[in-house]
């Protein structure tokens, strides 16, 4: 992202950069191999090993950023992969993995969180109350029975949560929201693979029929996890954004080399400024997709007072121009961007669906007023 | 230089004492906040003793070398003290103010001689001396290298004729940094001087012009054999150019990223406040509308210090870069006036004569669109970025090899055939 970074972070990046170009790169998005578990399996593990789902668990549990804000450090990350098309839930299982080492119990903690951060397993956030989420993640209410719940409901918009072992449920109660811990082959729970417009990820709904939980299945204080999930969620945000600026940029240099190597009337159609002013006006959107998204992380990082408010800032300008980005790209391309083996529409379809995760730009905006209390 | 550098929270400390002892706080509501640039002679008045206040306390020029009466201080400096003035009345000289210290002192610093710089910074500093800029005229603006004002020597003084125009301030300045051409016969960008012409001198006649506010903020102004000698050459001679790449950076907004100077961490509280009045606080197209708004304004905000960044460390050109935060400026200040117009209803459109809100947002959307034209406009501000950041190829040009007489003979029997 043009940003001063550590000579740790610059470790981190060029790693991951070697990682995802020797595992999976941008030739081999339409072959879709995500869905298959051994495969997903392998790239999970090996990007583990790059420290990728331990950087929002603090020290003291085995995880570790490494510049000291683990958000920042997850963001760069985030961005890479973007740019890259990366397949895999790797914003859910930081979700999740940051989850747990809040709030989980020490069984949670020694059994889950530890096979999260090592790539054994991976999870995915069925948020399931729309106190949290917004209407776009579905609904699940849990009921108290004498032993422990009962879950009913749906949640869809779950990334790459076929081949997940974990689910983490955010489902209301009676006096709130609370959050489940559980696997996700238990008994009632059924995932569906959806069809989506993004073809570089796989999506999921997961129905709960009448599932039954344990007490012990509850992540941190039944009925008190609103504020915990708030949390989760601006972090959801924040990766999503900065996936989302990865792929603007990449799209949008494809666009700009096009613009200077296109001829037309004689001329590269760069110098055409109908295509100069749009790609100067995209290239701003994209300087200050930028600017909020390392601004809301570095928030985020610091558990700065204002971390959920610019997290949904961030959300709610980089998933409105990501997808102005992408449909300015479009005009550039002419008839090539049309085409299914051009990679254009490849990030049109990623960005629009980005804007949708985790809330989208309006209700984002919503959102940012009454944690404004207007 | 000062001796030692103070430390950033030492100086905060000094200023906030300063401040909280010498400033007045601002009114709450003040009707300013709608951007007008007019100001009465008697407010012109009162800054200048305000800006010689903060001149002796040694407050002016925080950044400015100490040798020319400034503090010798960094930007991060100056911020600080912006930041603790936020909330106090500070010296006002209306749409020149916002050039005097940064596009025309930065320029004067980076070009011009110790001894011109010994007689006009120090004066500058303690608002003896007010800048303007004579840019701009009748015949040409964003060409700024386009420019007619026709500068001859005659013995071992320059002569100056033409015509200036939209200069802000004017009206109210003792200088203007005027640019013109010493050299007809080479192309455009290599006969240009610029000069630091006094007002006041015989031959210079300055007309205010009334503004679609209906107040003044620019003028015009003619200059009819104006003598000005060598002591008064800003630069080099024949190398206006290069000054003008110093000024534009500035102009555009570098260093104080043209938006607020604070991160704006309130919800557009003038927003939330028209929302309110016009009963529209629980309204979801309102509320989207407030959100929108304070979401680009921290956006802007971010992209000021993003630019700073790449300021100090990209290879590309600085004028260029610096034309983000500009062009920022001018695409998001019109939709956030419009905004305005939108949650306010009928009450921003019209209004009592004593109601604040209507004529403050009447006021705000006509002076939102300054932005997209002053001081480059956004087609000028694209065509940098476009070029010069992203390195598209540039427009056939039709006048940067010839002579510059010959460029306007052309120009009047203009064809779209080229070779
Ligand atoms: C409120 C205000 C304050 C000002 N203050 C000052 C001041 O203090 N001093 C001063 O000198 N000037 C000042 N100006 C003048 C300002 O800098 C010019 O108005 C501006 O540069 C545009 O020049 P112009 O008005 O001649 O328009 P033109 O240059 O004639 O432009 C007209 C239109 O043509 C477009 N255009 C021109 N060239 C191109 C191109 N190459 N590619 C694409 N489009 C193009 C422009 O973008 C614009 O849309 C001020 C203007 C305003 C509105």
């Amino acid at each position: 992202m043009d940003r001063d970074v550590t000579q740790d972070q610059r470790y981190l990046l060029d790693a991951s950069a070697r990682f995802i170009e020797q595992t999976y790169p941008l030739e081999r998005v339409r072959e879709k191999p995500f869905r298959d578990a051994d495969w997903a399996a392998d790239y999970r593990r090996r990007a583990a090993e790059l420290g990728w789902f331990s950087m929002l668990v603090p020290d003291e549990f085995g995880g570790g950023s490494v510049s000291g804000n683990g958000a920042v450090d997850a963001t760069l990350v985030a961005y890479l992969r973007g740019g890259m098309l990366q397949p895999g839930a790797f914003v859910a299982t930081n979700v999740v993995a940051h989850a747990l080492s809040v709030a989980g119990n020490e069984e949670q903690r020694e059994k889950v969180l530890a096979a999260l951060m090592s790539g054994e397993q991976s999870a995915a956030w069925a948020v399931g109350a729309p106190a949290v989420h917004g209407p776009v993640g579905g609904t699940v209410q849990a009921k108290a029975t004498g032993s422990g719940y009962e879950l009913t409901g749906s949640t869809s918009f779950m990334v790459d949560a076929d081949t997940a072992s974990w689910l983490l449920v955010t489902a209301e109660v009676e006096d709130g929201v609370s959050q489940f811990l559980l696997p996700a082959g238990l008994p009632g729970v059924s995932v569906t693979s959806l069809e989506s417009l993004d073809i570089t990820r796989a999506f999921t709904e997961v129905r709960f029929d009448r599932v039954q939980v344990s007490a012990s299945d509850v992540v941190g204080e039944p009925g008190r996890a609103a504020e915990p999930a708030a949390r989760q969620l601006a972090i959801g945000c924040v990766l999503t954004a900065a996936e989302s600026v990865g792929a603007m940029d990449h799209d949008f240099s494809m666009a700009v080399q096009y613009a200077k190597d296109r001829i037309a009337f004689g001329r590269p159609i760069g110098s055409f400024q109908a295509i100069k002013h749009l790609l100067a006006d995209t290239s701003l959107l994209l300087e200050m997709s930028k600017a909020v998204t390392l601004s809301a992380a570095e928030n985020l990082g610091t558990d700065d007072g204002y971390a959920l408010e610019s997290a949904s800032i961030a959300k709610a300008f980089v998933g409105e121009h990501g997808v102005d980005l992408a449909q300015n790209c479009f005009q550039v391309f002419g008839g090539i961007g049309f085409t299914w083996e051009h990679n254009q529409h490849l990030y049109l379809r990623r960005l629009t669906t980005d804007a949708a995760l985790y809330g989208d730009p309006a209700w984002h905006r919503e959102r940012l007023c009454r944690l404004s209390g207007l | 230089m000062t001796k030692h550098m103070v430390d950033l929270d030492e100086f905060r400390g000094e200023a906030r004492t300063w401040i909280r002892a010498n400033l007045e706080r601002r009114p709450q509501s003040d009707a300013r906040a709608a951007g007008s640039d007019d100001r009465t002679p008697e407010e012109i008045a009162e800054s200048r003793v305000l800006q010689r206040k903060f001149f002796e306390a040694g407050f002016a020029g925080i950044s400015y070398p100490a040798e020319y009466g400034g503090r010798g201080l960094t930007p991060a400096h100056e911020q600080v003290f912006r930041e603790e003035a936020a909330g106090y009345i500070t010296p006002d000289f209306g749409g020149a103010g916002h050039v005097m210290f940064t596009a025309i002192g930065r320029s004067l610093l980076a070009h011009c001689t110790p001894e011109f710089l010994r007689r006009h910074i120090p004066k500058m500093l303690a608002g003896e001396e007010l800048w303007c800029q004579f840019y701009s005229e009748p015949d040409a603006g964003s060409d700024l290298a386009g420019i007619r004002t026709r500068a001859g020597r005659e013995n071992d003084r320059w002569v100056l004729n033409g015509a200036k125009i939209w200069s802000t301030g004017a009206h109210h300045a003792d200088y203007a940094m005027c640019l013109a051409r010493t050299n007809w016969d080479v192309p455009k960008h290599v006969g240009l001087t610029w000069f630091a012409v006094p007002t006041n001198a015989p031959g210079v006649l300055v007309r205010p012009i009334k503004q679609i506010t209906g107040s003044t903020g620019f003028c015009e102004e003619f200059l009819d054999n104006v003598v000005l000698t060598d002591d008064d050459v800003i630069g080099e001679v024949d190398q206006g150019w290069t000054v003008a790449q110093t000024m534009l950076v500035y102009e555009r907004g570098a260093g104080s990223s043209g938006s607020a100077p604070i991160e704006p961490r309130i919800l557009a509280s003038d927003l939330v406040a028209a929302a309110r009045q016009a009963g529209r606080a629980d309204d979801p197209v309102a509320r989207q509308a407030i959100a929108r708004a304070h979401v680009n304004d921290y956006a802007q905000y971010h992209l000021g210090k993003r630019i700073s960044a790449l300021l100090r460390t990209s290879s590309k050109p600085q004028p260029a870069i610096a034309a983000y935060g500009k062009l920022a400026s001018g695409t998001l200040g019109p939709i956030r006036a419009r905004l305005a117009v939108e949650i306010a209803g009928p009450l921003g459109l019209l209004w009592r004569e004593d109601d604040e809100l209507g004529a403050a947002t009447s006021a705000g959307y006509l002076n939102g669109r300054v932005s997209s034209i002053a001081a480059g406009t956004n087609e000028m501000q694209r065509n940098g970025i476009g070029e010069r950041v992203l390195g598209l190829p540039r427009e056939p040009s039709f006048d940067s090899t010839k002579p510059f007489s010959q460029v306007v003979r052309d120009a009047r029997n203009w064809s779209h055939r080229v070779g």
